[in-house]
């Protein structure tokens, strides 16, 4: 049986020890293993709570996507000799941390495969600070596109406006993730806990509208200035089988230097796709491109399959399973990407390219 | 596959319901001793005797040949001196850290427990820190002759000359993540087993290096023939045993053999105390005696149906026994009826 991990990341100060005193303090009847970063700081339960070193391990073959977080393995591989069991694990992550070797460490360790699964990475936002926290560094952006679920927290410190800014900000670099507002990071635990946003057979149960379209809810109350002059509109291509909608990270309005450089895109196919079409050019995207591509996630019909065939990568890492039968509803399919630099008609035509 | 011979005894089984994380033979009382995930420590002799220790799991175990005893590590940072007859001894208390490895030499005595980026070494005159590492040490083992302390970190490993612990150790870089360590009998060669699913082994002599790929999973455990010709290890469906003979296994394949049809890992290897002989154990709890001159096969009754997690000798030789992750164990006697 695996056991759930939640990765909790966020900004200093964003809430994130607020939230994970509330998760081990709620009464809940649950047991869970805490891996923080700094031994103590929870002072709950303290044989539970374990002080992490986040030691980033490369492998002898430079691979980022093979880079993964060594002081988890072991730490994971010590839990798993308890006696008591363990209903689920949290892992908070310093506020510089790179989400990605947390996450990778998930796919790449066999035992650590074995024995847990990755529940979903949920990334606590600062609703005053997040656009300052955008401007002067990298890590809070990767840290939204990492998102499963954002807590938009300290929304009481923010008015109606700068809250649609944030949360605009947030979804042009990630657009599938779940936001919840919150206060003092107060959320009802079974919306953040054993969420399966990684287990790819859940992903429309956690995500029912993710096949819908895009409806131009953005706020466009900040300065445009971006490469691309053509976003939250939808774009068919010739024959009109493809669609795509594109948001840009390109957010220029503090006037700082520092461009955040990770948008979303999807990219849609109306009906089936050709899954040896699909897979073929899926890795070869990802072998070429893996780097750029933070995070991919798509739900899919397949010409003679009656369940949806869902996928999913982190970097180059990919996963596929079947989900959902479709039943009545109407077949289509649907690819998002997060990353830096996406050259988004070659991904358009790409898709499109795999309809069956 | 096939059989256990009919002419041994069927092996003695043990339920400890939480997983085996190390297991010695101690030979002053003839017991093995059990470092097990619930905190205890099981003395199994002509008696049974259950020794609780730590509070959380025992997540290692040392024999300490030397004192006539147990040593555990556990998740409450405490490392213990277990003796056979039930005398808990604290050796070290390090509040909020957890003792993942632990390793004593039979003759000096001197027992290494890697914690963080140090080296607690104790039962000299007094204790000691050896380091820090540049990352968290994953493994520290002693050269066979009890002069040297190896430690491994990602990026490579130090080896501390024990007459002069002051002064620098002697680093064997080598990019990647060192988990296990492994000394050649009579020191020649030292082995770590990494995170890439490969093994690097150094000729000490002249610091040259190796490097052994090709597994299909981890190397969790290896162990060398007592003549040091052959360093077999864990982590592919059956016995893999490089060959040292000569200049070592450079340019050379590894002599493989397996008992079994099934695709099945081995989790877990032992070398025998006396004779070119291996134990392994696989992750459906199957164990299997190896010899890789021979590429001959004794397999042993079945006991277990969980991963091999730890397996131990006694030092005749004559008794194996096995542990499991989900706490089943087995102690075998080889001895022909």
């Amino acid at each position: 049986m695996s056991i759930p991990v939640t990765v909790l990341t966020g900004y200093l100060g964003a809430g994130k020890t607020t939230l994970l005193n509330r998760i081990l303090t709620e009464n809940h009847g649950k047991k869970y293993a805490v891996i923080i970063n700094e031994f103590g700081e929870a002072g709950v339960d303290a044989d539970l709570v374990v002080g992490a070193d986040e030691e980033i391990f490369e492998t002898n073959n430079g691979c980022i996507c093979c880079t993964v977080r060594g002081d988890l393995i072991r730490i994971i591989g010590s839990l798993m000799k308890r006696s008591d069991k363990l209903d689920g694990m949290i892992i908070e992550t310093t506020g510089l941390a790179d989400p990605a070797p947390v996450a990778q460490t998930f796919f790449m360790d066999d035992d650590v495969k074995a024995r847990t699964k990755l529940d979903a990475i949920i990334t606590v936002v600062d609703a005053k600070h997040f656009l300052q926290r955008l401007a002067d560094s990298n890590e809070a952006e990767d840290q939204v596109a990492f998102a499963d679920v954002i807590l938009l927290n300290k929304t009481d410190l923010v008015d109606a406006k700068e809250l649609a800014q944030v949360e605009a900000a947030i979804r042009r670099i990630n657009k599938f993730a779940k936001i919840h507002h919150t206060r003092n990071s107060e959320i009802a635990l079974d919306a953040i806990l054993n969420r399966g946003a990684f287990d790819l057979a859940r992903i429309l149960t956690v995500e029912p509208d993710f096949l819908e379209e895009e409806h131009g809810h953005h706020h466009h109350d900040h300065d445009h200035d971006h490469h691309h002059d053509h976003d939250h509109d939808h774009h068919h291509d010739e024959d009109g089988r493809a669609l795509y909608t594109e948001t840009t990270g390109g957010l220029k309005v503090l006037a700082h230097d520092h461009d955040t450089t990770i948008k979303s895109v999807s990219v849609t196919v109306d009906g089936d796709i050709d899954p040896k079409k699909f897979e073929a050019w899926i890795g070869a995207l990802l072998r070429e491109q893996g780097q750029k591509i933070l995070r991919s996630k798509g739900v899919m019909a397949v010409k003679g399959m009656d369940k949806r065939y869902v996928f999913q990568a982190v970097h180059m890492i990919m996963d596929s399973s079947a989900g959902q039968p479709w039943g009545d509803a109407k077949r289509g399919s649907k690819m998002v990407f997060i990353g830096r630099d996406l050259d988004i008609p070659a991904l358009q035509s790409g898709f499109a390219a795999c309809k069956a | 596959m096939t059989a256990a011979p009919k002419n041994l005894a069927p092996p003695r089984e043990f339920r400890f319901d939480a997983y085996v994380s190390g297991i010695g033979f101690e030979p002053k009382s003839n017991t093995f001793g059990f470092a097990v995930g619930d905190g205890t420590l099981r003395v199994i002799g002509e008696v049974e005797k259950t020794i609780a220790v730590h509070k959380g799991a025992a997540l290692s175990f040392a024999l300490d040949i030397k004192n006539g005893a147990f040593l555990t590590g556990g998740d409450d940072g405490r490392l213990c001196r277990v003796t056979p007859d039930g005398a808990v001894t604290e050796l070290l208390v390090l509040k909020g850290r957890w003792i993942e490895r632990l390793s004593a030499h039979p003759v000096t005595g001197l027992i290494a427990a890697p914690v963080g980026k140090e080296i607690h070494l104790l039962g000299g005159a007094e204790p000691l820190r050896l380091g820090p590492c540049p990352t968290t040490v994953s493994d520290a083992v002693f050269s066979p002759d009890g002069s040297r302390i190896a430690g491994a970190h990602y990026g490579g490993v130090m080896i501390w000359n024990l007459q002069q612990p002051a002064t620098p150790p002697r680093k064997l870089p080598w990019k990647g993540s060192h988990l296990y360590l492994s000394y050649a009998p009579g020191g020649r060669f030292l082995a770590s087993s990494m995170q890439e699913m490969a093994l690097h082994c150094w000729r000490l002599a002249d610091g040259s290096d190796m490097q052994m790929s090709g597994y299909p999973a981890k190397v969790k455990a290896m162990a060398w023939t007592p003549d040091a010709k052959f360093l077999v290890s864990s982590g592919a469906p059956g016995f893999v045993c490089w060959p040292f003979v000569g200049k070592g296994p450079q340019g050379k394949p590894p002599v493989e053999f397996s008992g079994r049809k099934e695709d099945v890992m081995v989790t877990m290897v032992a070398a025998h105390p006396k004779a070119s002989m291996i134990a392994a154990g696989y992750a459906d709890g199957h164990v299997e005696v190896g010899d890789p001159e021979q590429k001959k096969i004794l397999p042993l009754a079945v006991a277990l149906t969980a991963p091999v997690s730890a397996l131990a000798w006694s030092p005749d030789g004559r008794f194996l026994a096995a542990g499991t992750e989900t706490g089943e164990a087995a102690i075998y006697d080889l001895q022909l009826r």
